[in-house]
């Protein structure tokens, strides 16, 4: 009990320097929660149509409005995180998880000699390949050849974002391997590859995991411009950008219920998920994490009894 | 002068660049299930038909072949035809690529004009009002899905206020057209001396260009932000302001070693925007390139897919390097 106090009070704090940090994980776990809970919380089912009841605007009856076939706008909004935290949190941690590894390996043999060097080398212009392609189009291609389905969804964002991770491990990895301790580790008979992955790769993670929750954020973007243009999650089901591709006939005739409240939950799920990049960022950045932690204790100290005098004191 | 040798180095690089994106773009777009000849002449047509179309298509030959007689066709300027719109490639795109290069290119200034002033403020009263605008800006512009603001500016000006022109292409149906001369509309119309279709062009112009400036204004602003921050904290800064320098001239000093990263993103954006606008494109039936591919994708026609990234990484790789050069000219250290 007294360890969530402590943790409570902590959070409080932070709260309290850095307000924004603690809206962004707010958001995210309202969305998390929506998803999870939507069947409790949900009035309506998100699939089953009202055919009576089409283009009601918000009311008590309906929260959010109902759309142009008469589903209820509110229910199919708490269940979309569902499938497009999914599909994001999914294919971001692919994209990162195999975009890290190969770069580990290109950037540990990105210099000596032999056929390794030649393969990071090659692995490198692929990636510049991959990288001038413009991305939508990639996405599109890569979706419409796979066969569209929800797993394909996932492989197109892993795969357009995969070039990211590989270069951010890359650049990490060149300037670790240069470390005493990769020598020692190497000196002491581990293999290459256990090297990097218990030396090299776990000091090398911090850009990672602050791009990982911004990363996030783009794969809900990207995600739902696939379904918006037909290219991702198909109709009935609910999801944030094929709903605003169904309203968007209506909100040119002057209903803007049906795709304003999915796009606005859009945009603040992604708004929350770089907030939490952010913190993240913060704390894997020294210079950020010392300036963090100074505020931090500034707070701390006015907040115990006669810190006002102690630190008027200790300010000359 | 060493700037020649210098970009012909960069073509030389480009070329096996290209080939990689039209190798990797062919063999995606043949992958896509769907037979071009069996769309064309819809479910009615006779086997032989389909056989004796797919033969002149060119489609009874195996990929690597298909790949090849793309390539030899390329160097002829040839970019194939177009199932969709029955017309050479290279002429849609030659219609289409100035649609979307005018609004990518004015929605880049809008997003200039708002990231980097809002950058600036914001980099010097750190804890100022506008500082605080500036930064939620900055983090929330990202958020934004900018075909769902396209709908929302949409809802406003047109269906609510009346202010804006209904979002249907890039020009009144009832207004002629310029003589096309550049294909960007509002240009055509001002060497013409148009008025009439100029107003038309422009007022078509104003919500897209506002929608593609609002949201990635957000990155400008946050790349001027942090680096004019980091210029302002650093040793050059801080000695001028121990020598008593003005303060103005200690911020056009530090602006002006802030100015290559603010150059960088905006490139980075500008490539990146010929492809991205195609959501904004769509929802304002622009009829601009991105859009066009995206139909391509989405019907199984290879060649305006294969037309339009090969345009788009083109055009690209030239922003990068036109960036480089402009780094030669505004960065010292890098000419020697």
């Amino acid at each position: 009990m007294s360890k969530v106090l402590s943790f409570l009070r902590i959070v409080g704090r932070i709260a309290r320097v850095r307000p924004r940090f603690v809206v962004g994980y707010v958001i995210v776990l309202v969305a998390i929660l929506a998803g999870l809970l939507a069947p409790a919380i949900a009035p309506y089912s998100p699939i089953e149509a009202d055919p009576t009841q089409f283009l009601e605007p918000p009311s008590w009856k309906h929260l959010f409005g109902t759309d142009a076939v008469g589903m209820d706008i509110f229910s199919r909004t708490i269940y979309a995180p569902r499938i497009d935290l999914t599909i994001a949190v999914v294919g971001t941690l692919l994209s990162a998880v195999a975009g890290s590894f190969i770069g580990a390996l290109v950037g540990y043999y990105s210099t000596g000699r032999g056929v390794r060097v030649w393969a990071s080398y090659a692995v490198m212009r692929a990636a510049d390949v991959l990288q001038a392609f413009p991305v939508f189009v990639f996405a599109i291609a890569l979706v419409a050849s796979l066969g569209q389905s929800i797993q394909t969804v996932v492989l197109a964002i892993a795969f357009v974002n995969a070039p990211i991770y590989l270069r951010l491990m890359r650049a990490q990895v060149m300037s670790i391997r240069e470390m005493r301790y990769v020598e020692a580790s190497l000196v002491a008979g581990l293999s290459d590859l256990r090297t990097i992955m218990r030396h090299i790769v776990p000091n090398a993670m911090g850009p990672v995991l602050a791009q990982l929750s911004i990363n996030v954020g783009w794969a809900i973007l990207l995600t739902a411009g696939l379904s918006f243009i037909g290219a991702g999650v198909r109709a009935p089901t609910p999801e944030w950008g094929s709903m605003i591709a169904m309203g968007f006939q209506n909100v040119v005739t002057g209903q803007w219920w049906p795709s304003v409240f999915p796009g606005l939950a859009l945009a603040i799920t992604v708004f929350g998920f770089s907030l939490v990049g952010l913190s993240i960022e913060v704390v894997a950045d020294p210079v950020k994490r010392r300036a963090l932690v100074r505020d931090l204790a500034r707070v701390s100290l006015c907040a115990a009894p006669g810190a006002a005098s102690l630190s008027a004191k200790s300010t000359p | 002068m060493t700037i020649l040798p210098y970009i012909g180095r960069r073509l030389l690089f480009i070329a096996p660049q290209l080939l990689g994106i039209v190798l990797v773009s062919f063999f995606l777009v043949k992958s896509i299930p769907g037979d071009p000849a069996v769309l064309m002449l819809g479910p009615t047509a006779t086997p032989e038909a389909i056989a004796s179309l797919r033969s002149k298509l060119g489609l009874d030959h195996s990929l690597p072949v298909q790949f090849w007689i793309y390539l030899k066709d390329l160097a002829h300027g040839d970019l194939g035809t177009s199932w969709q719109t029955t017309r050479p490639v290279l002429e849609d795109l030659v219609q289409r690529f100035p649609a979307t290069l005018e609004l990518v290119t004015l929605g880049l200034l809008v997003a200039v004009l708002i990231g980097v002033p809002l950058g600036l403020a914001s980099a010097f009263r750190e804890k100022g009002i506008i500082a605080r605008i500036a930064d939620f800006y900055g983090l929330g512009a990202g958020a934004l899905p900018d075909f769902w603001l396209a709908l929302v500016l949409i809802f406003v000006f047109y269906t609510l206020l009346q202010w804006a022109p209904a979002p249907l292409g890039r020009i009144d149906l009832a207004v002629i057209p310029p003589p096309p001369v550049t294909g960007m509309l509002t240009i055509d119309s001002l060497l013409a001396a148009d008025w009439d279709a100029f107003r038309s062009a422009a007022a078509h112009l104003v919500l897209p260009v506002l929608t593609l400036g609002l949201v990635n204004a957000g990155p400008i602003l946050k790349m001027t932000q942090s680096t004019m921050e980091k210029m302002l904290q650093s040793d050059f800064s801080r000695y001028e302001v121990l020598c008593g320098i003005p303060h103005r001239l200690v911020v056009r000093h530090a602006l002006r070693n802030a100015l290559p990263s603010v150059v960088t993103i905006i490139s980075v954006l500008y490539g990146f925007l010929i492809g991205g606008a195609v959501l904004v494109e769509i929802v304002f039936s622009w009829g601009g390139a991105g859009q066009y591919a995206v139909q391509g994708v989405l019907n199984s026609d290879l060649y305006p897919v294969l037309g339009f990234v090969l345009f788009s990484a083109i055009f690209s790789l030239f922003v990068y390097l036109m960036v480089d050069l402009i780094y030669l000219a505004i960065d010292p250290r890098i000419g020697h």
